[in-house]
């Protein structure tokens, strides 16, 4: 039991966690996008290949599925990539976070959250000033409402609590099993092929189709499309659902973190 | 005024080796029913310490006595087992310099991230960016990557911004001094006037001349127990004859 008297009270610890976390986040922006020409719009660039890769292979097959147009078709994949793409990549750098500045915790009294939340935090960023923009404008176009693009910050707000949480746990594991890496990377792969995202689920038979609500982002992809794309004012019960399982899995990340803790310090 | 206060303070650690960091050997180990419990070790064993404000104490002992571990233990780096560590103001590691830095980006964001991993707020450390560019005679280099900068200008820079403000508790691990015959005189002015002001200082030495020159009080830390506490010049009296009898 450690007891600072400078730093007793909550609002210190609050406003030290916040100063941390944006120089941090300042940092991890600085080092991933040193010298590069479009800066954070390269972040852009993946889901926009993989949409036009999706359409041109399943575009023609799918589109019954989707009232018969190539274009819903885009639009649906293009939602979907870019729930995948923010998750697999910011819990992959979330994972090699703690161990990553463990040197750093071995000099510094530190709060561990604040490194995987910090790699989180430039991701949220990243899709602030890339995707969403586009995503907005889109949603403007289809739902011509206000309050779908307002609505927006619900699915997106539920996508970041999954991988706060997810981030805490696998950054967390990763200080104990070093090999864990080669594992997540299969993770990763399973929760992409079985979220719909370049595929209707309707193609799913029954019987599997249950075990494939079990993945966190299906819901998140599920209110994302039903707010942009449907044209309808937001449904609250999907907005609620992807809420609540980003809530989860985020409680369930940081109670690990919380119980692991006091234990890294020994293995960095 | 009391700054520091550890009562009856236990550290337990696991030793590293023992230890398999890999998942698929863990779990098979947990088929095999051969898994168990890490081994632990204990580095420090009841230690019972208070600083006062504006004492200067040494801490010495034999490689592996625990000695950098106390003061881990001070810098809450470290939590301890049992046992409770009361400490009241800001302290300054000066434990290895520049662990916080980046490489990649430039010698402005690098103080601006090391000032706040060390306790100070981003206000602060953008008002005191200049003067610590004049401290580590880096004003040509404010925009230039880190990684741009010979090893002996990062340790400069590393000094600077720890040392920027005079600290409550200072923390040395070794006497350091960084950079050329120039920039080594001014490091040892900038620690003497520490020295001279009210700042309690802890520091880890094996140099017995300076700390007992130096230090009002020593701690003689053996297999993490503290072995003798008190007068410098008797610390190390009994130090030194410790030895002698071991040989």
């Amino acid at each position: 039991m450690i007891i600072s008297f400078k730093d007793n009270s909550t609002w210190l610890q609050v406003s030290r966690y916040w100063e941390l976390l944006r120089v941090l986040v300042a940092r991890n922006l600085k080092v991933r996008y040193r010298g590069s020409f479009l800066g954070v719009y390269w972040s852009l660039f993946n889901p926009l290949i993989m949409t036009g890769l999706y359409t041109a292979i399943f575009g023609a097959t799918f589109a019954s599925y989707y009232g018969n147009s190539i274009l819903n078709y885009v639009l649906a994949a293009f939602t979907g990539l870019v729930v995948i793409n923010f998750f697999s990549a910011s819990t992959s750098q979330a994972l090699t976070s703690v161990v990553g500045n463990g040197s750093l915790l071995n000099k510094i009294s530190l709060p561990v959250s604040v490194f995987p939340v910090s790699m989180i935090g430039a991701n949220i960023f990243q899709f602030s000033v890339g995707t969403l923009p586009l995503l907005a404008l889109m949603t403007l176009i289809y739902s011509k409402n206000l309050i779908n693009v307002l609505a927006l910050i619900f699915p997106f707000l539920a996508l970041v609590l999954v991988c706060t949480g997810i981030g805490f746990l696998v950054s967390a594991l990763y200080v104990f099993f070093r090999d864990l890496p080669y594992f997540y990377e299969l993770v990763v792969f399973v929760i992409w092929l079985s979220s719909p995202i370049f595929y209707p689920a309707a193609i799913v038979p029954p019987q599997v189709r249950q075990f494939l609500r079990l993945n966190p982002l299906s819901p998140i992809i599920e209110s994302l499309r039903q707010i942009s794309l449907s044209g309808s004012s937001p449904n609250l019960g999907l907005i609620w659902g992807s809420l609540l399982s980003g809530i989860i899995i985020l409680v369930l990340g940081w109670t690990c973190f919380h119980l692991w803790r006091h234990q890294f310090m020994d293995l960095l | 005024m009391e700054v520091i206060r550890l009562d009856n303070v236990s550290l337990l650690r696991r030793t590293q080796e023992e230890f398999s960091y890999d998942l698929k050997k863990t779990i098979l180990s947990i088929f095999e029913g051969k898994y168990h419990q890490p081994v632990q070790k204990l580095v420090l064993d009841e230690i019972n310490l208070v600083v006062n404000s504006g004492e200067k104490l040494g801490i010495i002992g034999a490689n592996g006595s625990g000695k950098s571990t106390l003061l881990k233990v001070i810098c809450g780096i470290l939590q301890p087992t049992s046992g409770v560590v009361r400490v009241r103001g800001h302290i300054a590691p000066l434990i290895e310099l520049g662990a916080g830095f980046d490489s990649d980006i430039s010698v402005i964001d690098n103080i601006l991230l090391y000032g706040v991993l060390l306790g100070y707020s981003r206000k602060e450390m953008q008002e005191r960016t200049r003067s610590i560019l004049e401290f580590a005679e880096l004003e040509n280099y404010a925009l230039v990557p880190l990684k741009g900068l010979s090893s002996g200008m990062v340790a400069r820079l590393g000094f600077a911004i720890a040392t920027d403000v005079q600290p409550d508790i200072l923390i040395l691990d070794e006497v350091l001094s960084v950079g050329d015959e120039k920039f080594k005189n001014k490091c040892k002015q900038r620690i003497d006037n520490f020295w001279d002001g009210n700042s309690t200082v802890l520091v880890v030495s094996h140099d017995l001349n300076f700390l007992v020159k130096y230090c009002n009080r020593l701690v003689w830390l053996d297999k993490g127990r503290v072995n003798f506490m008190g007068n410098a010049e008797e610390a190390v009296k009994n130090y030194l004859h410790k030895l002698t009898i071991q040989e």
